[in-house]
C-alpha cells in the first residue's frame, strides 16, 4: 500500500492531540513543554507532507519549497520559545519550589 | 422690538454657562480656589453672571420669536462628523417651544443660584457645586436649543449626568449615594427607549433633523407602525427623566442633594426635560393613536398615584417629591389630550411656583435642621417672609384664583373636559387630592408650636443647631419674594391666550386640526376652585386640628378639667376622622408597597440574577491554566461542529 | 532600498532597542558615576524610537511610498500605516507610564528593549501579507511579551508570565495548525494567492477550509481575548506589572485584530466562507460581550475588573467582524468601526491603566474597596478615571459614545439587529460596574488624608490619553476619516 497524504495527515493529528493532551493534562511544567513541542513538529510534518504531495501540478518549486521555509521558521521560533519557558520555570522555581502547573493558583476568580 | 436674533448669539446662550464651567474648573484646578477665601466667592458670582446674560440673550430670543408667531427661525445645521455616507449635523433652533423654555431655565437657574450664595456659603463643595450648577444649566439649554435628534440626546445624557452628580453631591451621606446611583440607573432604562427610538428613525428615514422628522411625520411619509415605536420609544426616555409611573421610583430618593438642586431638577432642569421632548415632538406623537394614548394614560396614572403619595410623606421635600410627580403627570395628560400650549403654560407657571415651594423648604431647613415636618410647626411666627412665600407657593400648586397654577390647571381641565371628559374627572380628583397635601404641609410645618428641629449636618452650621428658628439671611428670601411676585403674577400672560398661539406657531400646518382647543368655560374655574378649597379645608380639619391636641399633651403641666373633657369629646370626633384616616393610609400604603416590593424588586431581581451568574462564572476561572486550555479545544471542537453540522449529520448519514 | 524604507517605522524600533541594550552595557562599563542618569536617559532613548518610528510613517504617507516591501512579505498600505500610528503611540504611551513604575528595578534597559520590540511585531502583523512573516511576528510579539509580563519576578507575576506563555504557545500552534491546512489546500502562503484559489474553491474542500478558519480564529482569539480563548486574560492582567497590563490589553488586542482582519478579508474573503465565520464572529461578540460584563459585576480587583471589561470590549469590537460579510456594501462600515473603536479603546484603556497605576502604587493596593475617596486626595487623577470609565461606558461626549454609535449602527444597517440589541443591553450592565468605581472614589470615605501626586511622566501619559479621548469624542472626524481609508485597502 502507497502511503499518500492522508495517512501523513492523520499521523499529524493524532500527534497534535497527543501534545494537547500532554500539555493540557501534565502537572510538571517541563512536560508541558514537551506537550507543546510535539504540537509544533506535529504542524511541521503536516507542513511537509503538503510540500511533498502539492495540490496542484502546475505548482512551481518554489511554491512548493515555501512549506520547507516554513518548517525552518517554525523549529527556530519553537527553539526561542522553549528558552523564554525554561527560563520562566526557573523564576517560578525560585518563587514556588515547585513548577506543578495545577498549583499555580494564586491568580484566580 | 430688536432685530432678528442671529445664530451666534443663539450660541451664546448655550456657551455661556458652559464658559462659566471651564473657568471654575480651570481655577479650581489652579488651585485658585482656596475655600473660604475671596477667591472662592468667585465661581458664585461668575456662573451668576453667565446665567444672568443667558437670561437676557433669551429675552431677545423671545423677542424674535414673537415677531414670527412662535414660528421657526431657522438656522443651517454646521456639519459635524462624515463617516462615508453618513453625515451628521450639529445646529441650533428657535421656536415658540424653545424660547418659552429657554426663559423658564435661566430664570429660574439665576434664582436658585442667587439663592444658594447664602444655602452653600461655607460648605467646602462651594467651587464644585457652582462648577456643576453651571455645567447642569448648560446642558439643559443645549438639550432645548438642539436642532436634531442625536444632539438633543447627548445634552439628555450630560444633564442626567449632572443630576447625577448634583444629587451624589453630599457623597459622603450613604443615602446621598444610593440615591444618586438609582437616579442615574432608572433613567437609564427611559434612554434605552430613546435610544432605540433614535436608531429606529435612523434607519427607516435616514433622517436626525428634528424639523425634517415632524415634517416627514405630519404628511405621512413614515409608516404608521414606525411612528407609533418611535413615539413609544421617545416617551419611554421621557417617562425615565419625567419621573412617571413606573420609572417614577427616582425622583422621591432623589432629594438627598442640596435643597436649591432639588428646586433646579424639579422646576426647571431634569425632570421638564421629559415633558419638553414629548412636547418638541408633538407632530409625532399626536399622529399615532396608540402612542398619545400611552401618554394619556401614563400621564393620568402617576398624577393620581403620586398625589395620594404626597399625603402620606413626613419628609417635606418628600412631599415635593411627589408633588411635582403629579404635576408632570398633568403636563403629560395635557399632551396627551393634546393641549400642548396648556401642558407647556403649566410647566411655565408650575417652574415658578415649585422652585419658590422648594426654596422655602431650604428655607426652613436652613432655620431648623431638619426636613421632617412632624418636628417642626409653628414657624409662621419665626420666619414671616419664608411663611408668606411658601402660602403663596401652595395656593398655586392648589390653583386657588388668581394665582398662577389657577390659569395654567384651569386650562388644563378645560382642554381635558372637551377632548376626553373622563381624564377631566382624574384631574379633578387629582386637583383635591393636591389641596390636601399642600394644606397638610403648610399646616404642620407653620401652624402650631415649633417641636424643635434637629441638628444640621451640612454647611456653616453643621452641628451647630440654633436655640430658635430664626428667618433665613436676606439673600435667600430676595428669591423667595421674587418668586412669589412671579407665582402671583405669571398666570395673567396667557389670559389673552397669547402664549398658546406662540406655542403652537411651530407646529406643522397639517397637524394644527389635531391640536385641543377648548374655550374658557367658567362653570369648571369655578367647579376646580371650590374643589381645591374643599381638599384645603379637609387638610384644616385633619392636621390644624390634631396639631392643637398635641400641643396639650405637652402642655400637660397644667390639666384643665374641662379641657379634659372637652379633649375626650374630641377624642371621639377625632375617632371618626383616624379611621377614615387609617384607611385613607392603607390605600397610600398600598401604593408604596407596589413602589418598593414590585417595581424596585424587578429591578433588584435582575441585578441580583446577574450577581448571582457572575458568583457562579468567575469560579470556572479557577486559576488552572491548562483548564484555560481545555476551554480553547472545547471551544474549536463546538465551533467546528457548529459550522460544519450539515456536513457531518451527512457523515453519520443523517 | 524600497523594502528597507517602507519597513523603516519597525526597523527603527528594533535598531533602538538595540541600541538601548548597548548603551545600558556602556553604563554598566562607565562605572557608578553616570547611574543617576541611566534610568531617565533610557527611557528618552526608547520615546525617541517611537518617534522616530512615528516619523518615519508619517513621512511613508507624505512621500506617498505605500506600496510591497521584501518580494511580497510586507504590504504597507494606508491599513498598515493606522497600526504603525496605533502602536507606535501605544508604546509611547506605556514608556512614559513606565518610567516612574520602574524606578526600583534593575533591569530598565531589558524592559524598554523588550516593548520595542513587541511593539515592532505587532506593526508586522498589521503589514504582513505572508502566512510565514505572520507567524513570525506573532511570535516577536508574543515571546517579547511573555517575559515582559513576568518582569516582576515575585510569585504573583511569574506565575501569571507562565500561564501566558502556556496558553499563548498552545494557541500559536493551533494557529499554525490552521496556516498548515491552508496552505495545503490553496498551495501558497501568500494571502493573495490564498484569497484566489479559495475564491475559486469547489465543495470538496470545504470541511478542510472551515478547519483551517476555526483554528486561526482560536489561535488568534487568544490574542483578541474572545471567548472561549479569553480565560487567561483576568489571571494575567492581575498578575503582570500594570503598564504591561496597559500594553496587553491595548496593544496586543489591537494586533490582534488587525492580523484577523488582514488574514480574514484578504485570504478568506470571498462569500462562500466569509458567511460562516461572519456568523462565528457575531455569536462570540455576544457571548464576549455578555460574559464579560457579567463576571466584571462582582470583581474586587481594579485590574481583574478592567480584564473582564476587556474581554467584553473585544466582544463590541468583534460586531464590526461579524457585520462585513453580511453583505457586500457593509465591508467598509464594519471595518473601519472596528478600526475606529480601537483607535478611541487605546486612549481610554490606556488612560484607565494610567490612573490605576498612579493611585495603586501609592495607596498600595489593587482592591476596588480601597479607592474609597480617592477624589478627595488627588481630585485629577480621579476625574482622569472617571472620564475613561464614561468613555468605557459609552456617554457622551467622550470618544466611546462614538465608537459605540458606529458599531451599533454598522450591526443594524447589516440587519444584525439582535446583535445591536445584545450590545446596548451590555452597556447598561457595564454601566454598573464602571459606575461603582466612580462612586467609591467619589463618595466613600478616604482611609488618608494623605494626597495622592502622580510622577511627571505618568501624569503626561494621563493627559495626553484623556485629552485625547476628549478630543475624539468631540472632534471625531480625522479619526474617521483615517479609518476609513484604512479600511478602503480590503474595499
Amino acid at each position: 500500500m502507497a502511503i499518500e497524504l492522508e495517512h501523513y495527515l492523520i499521523l499529524g493529528a493524532l500527534l497534535f492531540s497527543i501534545g494537547l493532551y500532554m500539555a493540557l493534562a501534565k502537572r510538571n511544567f517541563v512536560g508541558v513543554l514537551m506537550g507543546i513541542e510535539m504540537m509544533f513538529n506535529a504542524v511541521n510534518l503536516t507542513f511537509i507532507a503538503f510540500s511533498r504531495f502539492p495540490r496542484f501540478a502546475d505548482m512551481t518549486d518554489a511554491e512548493r519549497l515555501s512549506g520547507h521555509v516554513f518548517v525552518i521558521f517554525v523549529i527556530t521560533v519553537a527553539a526561542a520559545e522553549a528558552a523564554v519557558a525554561l527560563a520562566l520555570a526557573m523564576l517560578v522555581y525560585r518563587n514556588r519550589e515547585t513548577i506543578d502547573v495545577d498549583r499555580m493558583d494564586l491568580l484566580k476568580w | 422690538m430688536l432685530n432678528q436674533i442671529p445664530e451666534g448669539v443663539v450660541w451664546a446662550i448655550l456657551f455661556l454657562p458652559f464658559g462659566s464651567f471651564a473657568v471654575i474648573s480651570l481655577a479650581a484646578l489652579l488651585g485658585l480656589t482656596r475655600t473660604g477665601s475671596w477667591e472662592a466667592r468667585f465661581s458664585g458670582y461668575l456662573t451668576m453672571a453667565a446665567i444672568a446674560a443667558s437670561f437676557l440673550l433669551s429675552l431677545w430670543a423671545l423677542d424674535s420669536v414673537l415677531q414670527e408667531d412662535g414660528a421657526r427661525i431657522g438656522y443651517d445645521a454646521h456639519e459635524w462628523v462624515t463617516v462615508g455616507s453618513l453625515r451628521f449635523d450639529i445646529g441650533v433652533t428657535v421656536d415658540g417651544l424653545t424660547a418659552i423654555m429657554l426663559i423658564v431655565v435661566t430664570s429660574v437657574s439665576l434664582l436658585v443660584q442667587f439663592y444658594s450664595q447664602g444655602y452653600m456659603r461655607g460648605d467646602p463643595g462651594y467651587n464644585r457645586y457652582y462648577a456643576f450648577m453651571s455645567l447642569f444649566t448648560g446642558s439643559m439649554l443645549g438639550l432645548v436649543l438642539a436642532s436634531n435628534i442625536l444632539q438633543l440626546f447627548v445634552f439628555w445624557e450630560l444633564v442626567g449626568l449632572c443630576s447625577y452628580l448634583l444629587i451624589g453631591f453630599w457623597f459622603y451621606r450613604d443615602s446621598a449615594r444610593r440615591a444618586a446611583t438609582k437616579a442615574f440607573v432608572v433613567t437609564r432604562i427611559g434612554d434605552l427607549g430613546f435610544l432605540s427610538a433614535i436608531l429606529l428613525i435612523w434607519t427607516k428615514t435616514d433622517q436626525l433633523d428634528i424639523g425634517q422628522i415632524q415634517h416627514l411625520a405630519a404628511t405621512g411619509m413614515i409608516g404608521s407602525s414606525v411612528i407609533t415605536w418611535f413615539a413609544l420609544g421617545l416617551f419611554a426616555g421621557a417617562a425615565g427623566k419625567s419621573a412617571q409611573f413606573p420609572l417614577h421610583v427616582w425622583l422621591p430618593d432623589a432629594m438627598e442633594g442640596p435643597t436649591p438642586v432639588s428646586a433646579l431638577i424639579h422646576a426647571a432642569t431634569m425632570v421638564v426635560a421629559g415633558v419638553y421632548l414629548v412636547a418638541r415632538f408633538f407632530p409625532v406623537f399626536i399622529v399615532s393613536e396608540e402612542a398619545i394614548n400611552a401618554v394619556v394614560v401614563v400621564g393620568a396614572i402617576t398624577a393620581i398615584m403620586a398625589a395620594s403619595l404626597a399625603i402620606v410623606a413626613t419628609d417635606i421635600k418628600r412631599v415635593m417629591a411627589y408633588s411635582t410627580i403629579s404635576q408632570l403627570g398633568y403636563m403629560m395628560m395635557a399632551l396627551g389630550v393634546g393641549a400642548i400650549g396648556a401642558a407647556i403654560f403649566h410647566l411655565f407657571t408650575h417652574a415658578f411656583f415649585k422652585a419658590l415651594l422648594f426654596l422655602g423648604a431650604g428655607s426652613v431647613n436652613h432655620a431648623t435642621g431638619t426636613f421632617d415636618m412632624r418636628k417642626m410647626g409653628g414657624l409662621a411666627r419665626f420666619m414671616p417672609v419664608t411663611f408668606l412665600t411658601t402660602t403663596v407657593a401652595g395656593l398655586a400648586l392648589v390653583g386657588v384664583f388668581p394665582l398662577a397654577g389657577f390659569w395654567s390647571k384651569d386650562e388644563i381641565l378645560i382642554e381635558a373636559w372637551a377632548e376626553k371628559p373622563l381624564i377631566f374627572w382624574t384631574a379633578l380628583a387629582g386637583v383635591f387630592l393636591t389641596a390636601v397635601y399642600v394644606g397638610r404641609m403648610l399646616f404642620l410645618t407653620f401652624g402650631g408650636e415649633y417641636k424643635g428641629g434637629e441638628a444640621s449636618d451640612h454647611g456653616a452650621q453643621a452641628n451647630s443647631r440654633p436655640a430658635e428658628p430664626h428667618e433665613s439671611p436676606w439673600v435667600m428670601l430676595l428669591p423667595l419674594v421674587v418668586l412669589a411676585t412671579l407665582a402671583t403674577t405669571v398666570g395673567f400672560v396667557n389670559i389673552t391666550g397669547g402664549m398658546n398661539d406662540i406655542l403652537e406657531g411651530w407646529l406643522p400646518e397639517e397637524t394644527h386640526e389635531l391640536v385641543a382647543a377648548g374655550d374658557f368655560v367658567l362653570w369648571i374655574s369655578v367647579v376646580s376652585v371650590a374643589v381645591g378649597l374643599a381638599g384645603l379645608g379637609l387638610a384644616w380639619a385633619i392636621y390644624s386640628r390634631k396639631a392643637i391636641r398635641a400641643e396639650e399633651v405637652s402642655a400637660a403641666l397644667e390639666p384643665v378639667q374641662v379641657l379634659l373633657d372637652r379633649k375626650y369629646y374630641l377624642d371621639d370626633l377625632y375617632e371618626t376622622v383616624i379611621v377614615k384616616g387609617v384607611i385613607m393610609r392603607g390605600a397610600a400604603a398600598a401604593l408604596h408597597a407596589w413602589d418598593r416590593y414590585v417595581i424596585d424588586g424587578v429591578v433588584n431581581g435582575l441585578a441580583s440574577l446577574m450577581r448571582f451568574s457572575s458568583e457562579k462564572y468567575r469560579l470556572a476561572q479557577s486559576g488552572q491554566a491548562q483548564l484555560y486550555g481545555a476551554a480553547i479545544f472545547i471551544g474549536v471542537i463546538v465551533i467546528v461542529a457548529s459550522v460544519l453540522q450539515d456536513e457531518l449529520l451527512g457523515i453519520v448519514g443523517l | 532600498m524600497d523594502s528597507v524604507n517602507r519597513f523603516g517605522p519597525e526597523l527603527i524600533l528594533l535598531a533602538m532597542a538595540a541600541v538601548i541594550i548597548l548603551a545600558d552595557i556602556g553604563w554598566a562599563l562607565a562605572g557608578t558615576g553616570a547611574e543617576r542618569m541611566r534610568r531617565p536617559a533610557l527611557g528618552a532613548l526608547a520615546l525617541t524610537g517611537t518617534a522616530a518610528s512615528i516619523i518615519w510613517s508619517a513621512l511613508l504617507i507624505a512621500f506617498d511610498e505605500q506600496g510591497e516591501a521584501f518580494s511580497g512579505m510586507i504590504r504597507v498600505d494606508d491599513f498598515a500605516l493606522f497600526f504603525n500610528f496605533l502602536f507606535a503611540g501605544t508604546a509611547a504611551i506605556v514608556i512614559l507610564a513606565s518610567i516612574d513604575f520602574l524606578r526600583r528595578n534593575r533591569f530598565v534597559a531589558e524592559y524598554y528593549a523588550l516593548i520595542l520590540a513587541s511593539t515592532a511585531g505587532m506593526m508586522l502583523l498589521a503589514s504582513t501579507i505572508d502566512l510565514i512573516a505572520i507567524f513570525v511576528a506573532l511570535e516577536l510579539t508574543g515571546i517579547s511579551l511573555y517575559i515582559l509580563v513576568a518582569f516582576m519576578k515575585d510569585g504573583r507575576s511569574s506565575e501569571a508570565g507562565l500561564k501566558y506563555l502556556l496558553l499563548g504557545a498552545i494557541s500559536s500552534a493551533v494557529a499554525l495548525y490552521g496556516m498548515a491546512y491552508l496552505f495545503g489546500i490553496t498551495g501558497s502562503t501568500s494571502l493573495d494567492e490564498i484569497g484566489l484559489v479559495v475564491s475559486e474553491a469547489n465543495g470538496e474542500t470545504r470541511s478542510a477550509l472551515v478547519l483551517a478558519m476555526v483554528f486561526l480564529i482560536a489561535g488568534f482569539g487568544f490574542k483578541m481575548a474572545i471567548v472561549p480563548f479569553q480565560m487567561w486574560v483576568p489571571d494575567v492582567y492581575e498578575g503582570a506589572p500594570t503598564p504591561v497590563t496597559a500594553f496587553l490589553s491595548v496593544g496586543s488586542k489591537a494586533a490582534g485584530f488587525a492580523v484577523v482582519m488582514r488574514i480574514f478579508l484578504t485570504a478568506l474573503g470571498d462569500g462562500s466562507i466569509s458567511s460562516d465565520w461572519a456568523t462565528v464572529f457575531a455569536i462570540l461578540a455576544a457571548i464576549s460581550m455578555s460574559l464579560g460584563n457579567i463576571t466584571a459585576l462582582v470583581q474586587g480587583n481594579i485590574k481583574r475588573m478592567l480584564g473582564y471589561s476587556s474581554i467584553a470590549q473585544a466582544g463590541t469590537f468583534l460586531i464590526g467582524l461579524a457585520v462585513v460579510a453580511a453583505a457586500d456594501p457593509q465591508l467598509l462600515l464594519g471595518t473601519s468601526a472596528v478600526l475606529f473603536f480601537l483607535g478611541t479603546y487605546a486612549f481610554t484603556n490606556l488612560g484607565a491603566f494610567i490612573a490605576v497605576i498612579a493611585i495603586s502604587s501609592k495607596i498600595g493596593s489593587d482592591q476596588i474597596a480601597d479607592y474609597a475617596g480617592v477624589a478627595k486626595r488627588s481630585p485629577l487623577l480621579a476625574l482622569g478615571l472617571t472620564i475613561c470609565l464614561l468613555s468605557l461606558t459609552g456617554i457622551p461626549p467622550t470618544a466611546g459614545f462614538i465608537a459605540k454609535v458606529y458599531v451599533f449602527n454598522a450591526a443594524v444597517q447589516a440587519d444584525l439587529v439582535w446583535l445591536a440589541i445584545v450590545g446596548v443591553l451590555n452597556s447598561v450592565v457595564a454601566a454598573y460596574y464602571y459606575l461603582r468605581v466612580v462612586l467609591n472614589m467619589y463618595t466613600a470615605e478616604p482611609a488618608s488624608e494623605e494626597s495622592i501626586q502622580p510622577g511627571y511622566y505618568l501624569g503626561l501619559a494621563m493627559v495626553v490619553a484623556v485629552v485625547g479621548l476628549l478630543v475624539i469624542g468631540i472632534f471625531p472626524s480625522p479619526l474617521l476619516e483615517a479609518s476609513e481609508a484604512a479600511a478602503r485597502v480590503f474595499g
